[in-house]
């Protein structure tokens, strides 16, 4: 295996092909851009060809650099931020700008995590403060925001709008998963499940259900990974479901929210507005969609957030609407093979997280603003506009990546680099 | 560790679920599509619920009805025209449902899965609609109802076209009346009477009547009826327009005698009246290919033979469907075939290539056809006389249905057994007294208009 490995130039040509292919995808999306305007913006022009040229420079460094032949993750985040960022610039540069200030965070994160959980009793001690920090947030946002679109959710900093509950999913993920040594111990354990609570039940105070079951979600499969136990899991959802019918009885207001729900026909014009909307439109796009900016959805609020599944299918068409749900489904697939060739369990938890909490979260925006699960308001990682959602997205990826190569500068330590080649035949 | 990894796997079954999601997503788009597209709300084709941009609706000559231009909709350029084919063309709200504009709305706007909307989008316009219909004649039709409401149709009994179609009252969409919703002259105008009207028959019922005697009483020729102006049923009496004295059953047909009708149907019983109606599509939900048609209703009593007989010579609680009757007549004069009344000639861009296939909507014994027709036409020739239709080689019966409290509708049914006009008619005037009198007149104005147009 391993010999086979070491001669094979099939992985680097295979990521040139993967990176060429994007490359051309987003120089044909980001003309369709351009092109719009009677006017050519110069500054979308220098801004899209740098973003395809910092790609490139990306995996060249990736592949050359630190000797890892794992790039799919990044190719396939890179693909999804490029459509945001074209939604983005479709609408104004304002919004681009900030769209592209917010990838280049993103990445920061990504790569200042993978660095920050590189050494796992790093990780290990970096778990309480990630706790307390992440709850302190939470109810510093709680008590000082003010009240947006029925959820409470947002902090206004001067200018920017900043939604906390986003980086707290990536401290979520850490503190839940860096317990390994002490998977037994009911201590620790108890003070995660704490943890979690206090999580949840901050997010439903801020009324944002959404992020809310996010988290829910994640913990039974954090939980699932550390104990696989499922009786336990099944405990704890009976218990959720009995909180959930409780909270309806007593506070109707919050089933009120969900009445729409498989009813958004009959509610066309109040409470079944956004989903209706997006059906029309998503299928007035046909397969190849209308046109970047030839849409209407883009007119209806919230278009380049929650809806802008919606508007990608009626402006590029259903292929690329349902390939973006396929490349989440791929990064999920990535997650459990890089879960499997982890260096200790921490990882593995960690990407399977990761990959759930971003495959659930898609779940909730694509299926919620189609009507097929209750709409609940949250955003399209990578895609959706807005800073926050686009850091905390990358953040999470950066647990998958971990799991699966973690950075490492070529070694001259041969047992080491034959191993690592060994993991990069069984991915392929 | 190694269970840890192994747990791992539970996220397949997360992607599973997903791709399932996925799956039944595009379903979703695949055959919900087409709908949801067109809906109203959809500002590519409508602009405050109004269709903007869509595809041409022509009638069967060609001349366009209803197009999109700069952004606008534009109708036929004779007010007169506009009138007559308004609930088959249909306003631009869709508020008359039945219209093209409503019903055809997905072809109208260009949506096919493939492309979305994309033709609409580039050209301003979606698919085109050639209609079976001639504006020509409706208006004729419109004009000949004079001052009365109801309805005319006709339709080709040999292939199912459907030729005029009419229905009033009516309003000029380029010039909507104010009052429209608060005066009482147009109630009912957002109505297409010949697909969702509900009339009492009158006499026409009487051919229903006919159709199951002819199958239940095997002498029913041979035999003969005494009229004196009533019949006494037993337990109340069915009066009659007239003493017709000692009459044969075609002769009853002729005279349209209520006595000897009533004495059939209660010899006939209400079990096997209703059977024959219901055989020929009384009490079901009917479709003319894609407009459903509101049922045609036949319950006729069993216990009150008083109530029996008047439901067998149409009275009572009987009603029918316009387009339903027309295409009852369509199969008498067709061998026993009533082919669906058809209103499209072509449907979008490759309707001229696929066609349309007819449908039939009435079956009836080709014996019992063929003795129908024969009465029908004695009818003419024998009781309104060839005069009333010159040249039309006219089959048909009048009514005149009673209404409570108001003037009797006129109504008349028939067809031309001309090979060169092989036309089935219904006219339905509302409060326009005696079957022989406007509607009868009105169906012959349009059949003139059809033999001068279509015949040799």
């Amino acid at each position: 295996m391993a010999e086979k490995s070491k001669y094979r130039p099939q992985p680097k040509f295979r990521q040139v092909t993967v990176m060429f292919l994007i490359s051309v995808f987003q120089v044909i999306l980001f003309a369709g851009v351009v092109l719009r305007d009677s006017e050519m913006n110069m500054t979308y022009i220098y801004l899209f060809t740098g973003y395809i040229c910092f790609e490139w420079i990306y995996m060249v460094f990736n592949v050359l650099i630190t000797g890892s032949d794992y790039f799919e993750l990044e190719a396939i985040a890179f693909f999804l931020s490029g459509l945001g960022l074209a939604v983005c610039a479709s609408f104004n540069e304002t919004f681009f700008m900030k769209q592209l200030l917010a990838l280049g965070l993103g990445l920061v994160t990504y790569i200042t995590v993978i660095l920050l959980i590189k050494n796992v009793n790093f990780a290990d001690f970096l778990r309480y403060p990630a706790a307390v920090l992440s709850v302190l947030i939470l109810i510093v946002n709680l008590v000082m925001a003010k009240a947006t679109n029925g959820a409470l959710n947002w902090i206004d900093i001067g200018p920017v709008s900043i939604q906390p509950s986003e980086p707290v999913k990536i401290a979520f993920i850490l503190v839940g998963s860096v317990t390994l040594d002490r998977l037994l111990s009911s201590k620790s354990l108890t003070l995660y499940i704490a943890y979690s609570l206090a999580c949840v039940g901050l997010l439903f105070l801020m009324r944002d259900f959404g992020t809310a079951l996010i988290f829910f979600f994640t913990f039974i499969l954090i939980a699932y990974m550390r104990s696989g136990d499922i009786r336990t899991i099944a405990l704890i959802c009976t218990g959720a479901l009995m909180g959930a019918i409780l909270i309806i009885y007593f506070k109707p207001y919050v089933a009120n929210r969900f009445s729409a729900y498989r009813h958004v026909w009959q509610n066309a014009d109040t409470i079944g507005y956004q989903q209706t909307r997006t059906l029309i439109y998503s299928s007035s796009g046909g397969l190849m969609g209308l046109g970047i900016g030839e849409g209407k959805l883009r007119n209806i609020f919230a278009a380049s957030t929650d809806l802008v599944f919606g508007l990608i299918c009626e402006e590029l068409g259903i292929i690329i609407g349902v390939s973006v749900l396929l490349a989440f489904a791929c990064i999920a697939v990535f997650a459990v093979r890089a879960a499997k060739g982890a260096a200790s369990s921490f990882y593995a938890i960690a990407a399977v997280a990761s990959a759930g909490m971003l495959l659930f979260q898609l779940a909730l925006n694509v299926f919620g603003i189609t009507d097929l699960l209750p709409l609940t308001g949250v955003t399209l990682p990578f895609i959706s506009r807005g800073g926050s959602s686009m850091i905390c997205s990358w953040g999470l990826l950066a647990f998958i990546r971990a799991a699966g190569a973690p950075f490492k500068l070529p070694s001259p330590d041969l047992a080491v680099s034959k191993q690592n080649r060994r993991k990069g035949g069984e991915r392929a | 560790m190694r269970k840890t990894v192994k747990r791992a796997a539970v996220l397949y079954i997360l992607i599973a679920l997903f791709m399932g999601g996925v799956i039944f997503l595009c379903a979703e788009f695949v055959l919900n599509g087409s709908e949801w597209a067109s809906n109203k709300r959809n500002l590519h084709i409508y602009s405050n619920g109004t269709i903007v941009n869509a595809g041409t609706i022509y009638d069967i000559n060609g001349k366009p009805l209803a197009k999109s231009e700069d952004g606008k909709r534009k109708f036929a350029n004779s007010a007169s025209v506009r009138k007559a084919v308004l609930h088959i063309v249909g306003d631009t709200s869709g508020v008359i449902s039945t219209g093209t504009h409503n019903l055809y709305r997905s072809t109208l706007s260009g949506y096919n899965f493939v492309q979305g909307i994309s033709s609409l989008k580039k050209s301003g316009k979606g698919n085109d609609i050639t209609l079976n219909i001639d504006s020509e004649a409706c208006r004729v039709a419109y004009r000949a109802l004079g001052e009365y409401n109801g309805t005319v149709a006709v339709c080709n009994y040999k292939t199912g076209q459907l030729l005029c179609s009419v229905s009033k009252p009516a309003y000029d969409v380029n010039d909507v009346p104010w009052d429209l919703r608060t005066n009482p002259d147009y109630e009912g105008v957002f109505l297409d009477k010949a697909v969702s009207g509900l009339y009492t028959p009158g006499s026409i019922m009487k051919i229903i009547t006919a159709a199951c005697a002819i199958e239940n009483i095997p002498d029913i020729f041979s035999r003969t009826f005494e009229c004196d102006g009533e019949y006494k049923t037993g337990d109340g009496i069915v009066i009659c327009n007239g003493e017709h004295g000692k009459i044969t059953f075609e002769q009853a047909m002729n005279e349209s005698c209520n006595c000897a009708f009533a004495e059939i149907s209660i010899e006939l019983g209400a079990g096997k009246l209703k059977a024959t109606a219901e055989s020929l599509g009384f009490n079901k939900q009917l479709y003319a290919k894609e407009v459903a048609l509101t049922k045609s209703r036949f319950n006729p009593p069993s216990s009150d033979k008083t109530e029996l007989g008047w439901a067998g010579i149409g009275q009572s609680t009987t009603y029918i469907n316009p387009t339903h009757f027309l295409a009852i007549m369509s199969a008498i004069a067709n061998g026993g075939t009533g082919q669906s009344p058809d209103r499209i000639r072509y449907l979008g861009s490759f309707g001229k290539f696929t066609g349309r296939l007819p449908e039939v909507m009435v079956k009836m014994n080709p014996e019992t056809a063929a003795k129908l027709r024969d009465m029908l036409r004695s009818n003419v020739v024998n009781k309104y006389g060839e005069g009333r239709f010159p040249g039309l080689e006219m089959c048909g019966k009048t009514g005149t249905a009673e209404i409570d409290g108001k003037k009797s509708n006129s109504v008349f049914a028939g067809f031309s057994l001309r090979s060169d006009l092989p036309l089935a008619v219904i006219v339905i005037a509302e409060n326009a007294g005696w079957g022989s009198g406007t509607a009868a007149s009105t169906a012959n104005e349009v059949m003139q208009y059809f033999s001068e147009n279509y015949g040799r």
